[in-house]
């Protein structure tokens, strides 16, 4: 059964130009010019019910608007939306009672005091009767592990502890839709790593619809299966994620800090030099001879320290775009025009001060 | 319609119930500051009481004002202290947050929820020392005034009633002015307008003439929310004021709904 | 020199920036003093009279406090607050820059949009009750008008600078912020002329620095005031006591900054 269903849909904001100067102030005063910033294009998706689809794209691509559109925050300029059969902007409440927006950065518990009270708060405000509350309560409480700071203060917690609450409070109500944002943002590593393991199980024992946003590599490839890659407001690959990295991304990122100066030329044999600063030396490794590599660094240069790491979301989305721009529109079903248009079109009309 | 009316008698008792639980948060969350309690309090009852003095001194430079004695006065100042604690008690404290919501983008979390986001705004900081002072002074304020004018019990029910048409004009105009927040995001500011709105109100509306009050009638009804009120109990009862106010507050709370409802569309969640 | 120079003019940009809010703040504002006219209008047509006011004086009495309260009163110290609490002060304890001279140039150049657009509102309401305004009929009386007003400016900066400071040590300094502002609008003439008073409260508003802020400039404008000249003095003593106590209490905050670090 399809749980989301968009169909052309944009999202235009516009703001003011702000001259700079003395002169530009005065001038401001009196008139000044609106800029449209079209942050969702002509965007279509399906999502079924019980999928967990990543959304990926740089800041600003339009991730965050587009979950906010199917959760209702935002008006759309054009375009169908409908989630679970509802149109999310009238926000009815019959709609609101089974979905569910969770954003990394920013806190919906009561900062003073215990989360439980936040939690006994979103019982009523989502009338859920005392008997399944408790229930679902202690299931979650006790598949997170947080069982001893139910009565702590929500300032006095982690990030990592903090995350954590925030997701019991928006699962409370046992939505059937789960909008993701950044989630793991800011939080440790063994924190990502909890909650990783816990949406993923989530998805698959509750059979929740679930749309996740994040910068992390990792918890997109852990998690979806199914990606949309949105730049410039445009979705400009839906497909397996597999296919993506493969496509799209063919070395790793190896960090070097070295005893003492090596010439360029010589870095260069290794691979790609993206960066280097002093002593400190990042190079592009290829993939398939990763191991090898790595091994002669080692024993080739005064290597003090090594790492090696995926590369990041976003450069993954500017490989998509810089290096072999000729490969897109191929695999995706939904990519329009080849070149992506620039993100702020200037219309000059005027306004007045009033 | 017997079927509206039960789901209407459940949507109130739903209200009344969430009201609860938020007020019970707010009253945890206030006692973490407790210190604060007293010294807010303070300020308050030394704030009405400068008002008192003032009209204090213009009362021993004058008789009446406005055809209004000073009892007659008190009573007016003290309902506004009324209406301003009752405001406290539901919605006022959230309108004051709203700029902040708006600009950290918190206002999201209050758009997902199945309660009207004006109503868990209000509720949300729900708030019993803002204005306690000013309640209690207010209290004693229409007690004293009323010894002295001497009009019977029997006005109180419609005096209190009353109260509530005013309480909802307040409402509206608050509502009204804070959806420009969408545009405006510093809420400081335009709550100031909502301030001065009850600083204002607490003078006779006997002292307007022509054009300020039409305008102090249906624009900016200040001339109506102490007035009408306090008329009823200083023994000034009339029925087509009380009919006026009525009047205004259905109008301008049907248009303040329009207003805010089509203001959220311009809400532009800030992602920080 | 230069370098107040250019935060004035960058403040001031900034200030710009919300010059919705300023104008919804100056249309409250003048809800306020219309009603205040009004109020007047009505105690004077019934026959009534306050003290040794005359109608056209208490209408110029209040047209003129609207003024002073957005042009001479300082609101600086919520921003000096924050500045404080939220560990910007750091910046400042590495800079080659006057703490007291730098909050003194966001004053003014905060004032300088709302200034203009009270003078348009005050002359707005003066068309309107034009017979009614008061105007001095001795022309160094401006003068000596708008130095008293200055010298109000300076302390009303004073005192708000020093209330600012308690964030230094405090957290919740919003009541000591209210207080200020109660004292300022009972004390300094705000709410009413302080000669209204009783006597015993006249008395102790005339012993109080806060009269010179509001009161004394206007009755130097009614040319109620027999001697501006021991006024200008006397004001001269608080400007100079309360900037040599905003020093001390600086030193000392710094002290304390320091110590705990923010």
């Amino acid at each position: 059964m399809e749980a989301i269903s968009v169909k052309g849909l944009n999202k235009t904001f516009d703001y003011f130009k702000k001259e700079p100067g003395l002169k530009g102030s005065l001038k401001s005063l009196f008139w000044r010019e609106t800029l449209y910033h079209h942050a969702v294009r002509d965007v279509s998706f399906s999502i079924e019910e019980g999928e967990l689809v990543g959304f990926l794209g740089p800041n600003g691509a339009g991730k965050t608007t587009t979950l906010k559109i199917l959760s209702g925050i935002l008006y759309p300029t054009s375009g169908e939306v409908t989630v679970l059969g509802h149109v999310p902007w009238k926000r009815e409440a019959a709609y609101q009672r089974q979905f569910s927006i969770v954003m990394g950065q920013k806190n919906q518990l009561w900062w003073d005091l215990p989360a439980r009270e936040s939690f006994a708060l979103n019982r009523d405000i989502y009338e859920i009767d005392r008997g399944r509350y408790e229930r679902i309560l202690g299931e979650l409480v006790e598949i997170m592990g947080i069982g001893h700071l139910l009565d702590v203060q929500v300032r006095k917690l982690s990030m990592g502890e903090r995350m954590k609450c925030e997701l019991i409070a928006a699962l409370l109500h046992q939505p059937r839709v789960l909008f993701l944002d950044e989630p793991t943002i800011g939080l440790d590593v063994v924190s990502q790593e909890n909650i990783r393991a816990f949406i993923e199980d989530y998805n698959r024992t509750q059979k929740t619809t679930v749309i996740l946003t994040s910068h992390y590599m990792r918890d997109v490839e852990r998690l979806c299966r199914r990606v949309l890659v949105i730049s410039d407001g445009r979705i400009i690959y839906d497909g397996g994620l597999a296919d993506l990295a493969d496509r799209y991304v063919d070395h790793k990122i190896v960090t070097l800090r070295l005893g003492r100066r090596v010439p360029d030329d010589v870095l260069a044999r290794f691979g790609r030099v993206s960066e280097q600063s002093g002593l400190s030396v990042t190079l592009e490794v290829p993939k398939k001879d990763l191991a090898q590599t790595a091994q002669a660094l080692l024993s080739a240069l005064p290597v003090e320290d090594l790492s090696i790491e995926e590369v990041a979301i976003e450069s993954v989305i500017a490989t998509m775009f810089g290096q072999r721009p000729g490969d897109r529109g191929e695999e995706n079903t939904t990519a329009g025009a080849a070149q992506p248009p620039p993100v702020v079109e200037s219309d000059r009309s005027v306004h007045g001060a009033g | 319609m017997k079927r509206s009316g039960i789901s209407a008698v459940c949507a109130v008792r739903r209200t009344f119930r969430l009201y609860g639980s938020f007020l019970a948060q707010n009253l945890k969350n206030e006692m973490v500051y407790r210190a604060n309690f007293v010294l807010l309090v303070g300020m308050d009852l030394f704030f009405m009481g400068i008002n008192v003095a003032f009209f204090a001194i213009l009362y021993a430079n004058v008789t009446t004002i406005g055809g209004w004695t000073f009892h007659q006065t008190l009573i007016l100042v003290g309902s506004v202290g009324l209406v301003r604690e009752a405001a406290y008690l539901l919605f006022r404290q959230g309108f004051l947050e709203l700029g902040d919501y708006v600009r950290t983008g918190q206002f999201d979390a209050l758009l997902v929820k199945p309660i009207r986001p004006n109503i868990h705004l209000g509720f949300r900081h729900v708030s019993l020392t803002e204005s306690l002072g000013e309640g209690l002074m207010g209290l004693a304020l229409v007690g004293y005034g009323f010894a002295h004018v001497g009009t019977g019990w029997a006005a109180i029910p419609l005096y209190v009633l009353m109260l509530g048409v005013s309480l909802v004009i307040y409402y509206a105009f608050c509502l009204a002015i804070n959806s420009a927040v969408f545009w405006i995001i510093k809420s400081q500011e335009l709550n100031s307008i909502v301030y001065t709105f009850m600083e204002t109100a607490r003078y006779p509306r006997d002292i307007y003439r022509g054009l300020g009050k039409a305008i102090f009638t249906f624009v900016i009804p200040i001339s109506l929310i102490a007035t009408v009120p306090a008329s009823v109990l200083a023994g000034r009862l009339d029925w087509g004021l009380i009919a006026l106010a009525v009047i205004v507050a259905v109008g301008m709370m049907s248009g303040a709904t329009v207003l805010w409802n089509w203001s959220l569309r311009h809400y532009s969640s800030a992602s920080s | 020199m230069r370098k107040y120079l250019t935060v004035f003019r960058v403040n001031w940009q900034n200030s710009l920036q919300y010059r919705a809010p300023t104008v919804i703040y100056i249309l409250g504002y003048t809800l306020y003093i219309s009603v205040l006219l009004f109020l007047w209008t009505a105690i004077y047509g019934e026959g009534g009279r306050m003290g040794p006011y005359s109608l056209s004086e208490m209408m110029t009495y209040y047209l003129l406090q609207f003024v002073i309260n957005s042009v001479v009163l300082s609101y600086v110290s919520w921003e000096i607050i924050d500045h404080i609490r939220e560990g910007f002060f750091s910046h400042f304890l590495v800079k080659p820059i006057n703490y007291f001279a730098y909050w003194f140039t966001i004053n003014l150049s905060g004032k300088l949009f709302e200034t203009v657009l009270i003078l348009l509102a005050a002359a707005g309401i003066g068309l309107v009750v034009g017979p009614h305004v008061a105007f001095p009929s001795d022309p160094r009386t401006y003068a000596t008008f708008l130095v008293a007003a200055g010298l109000g400016l300076v302390l009303a900066f004073e005192l708000e600078f020093c209330i600012g400071l308690i964030a230094f040590w405090l957290i919740q300094v919003r009541v000591f912020k209210y207080m200020l502002q109660y004292a300022v609008f009972f004390f300094a003439g705000t709410l009413l002329p302080l000669d209204l008073f009783p006597r015993a409260l006249a008395e102790v508003a005339a012993r109080l620095p806060f009269q010179y802020l509001v009161f004394v400039p206007i009755q130097i404008f009614l040319e109620k005031r027999p001697a501006p000249l021991a006024d200008f003095a006397a004001a001269g003593v608080w400007i100079v006591a309360v900037y040599l106590l905003a020093r001390w209490v600086l030193a000392r905050g710094i002290v304390r900054y320091e110590a705990v670090g923010n």
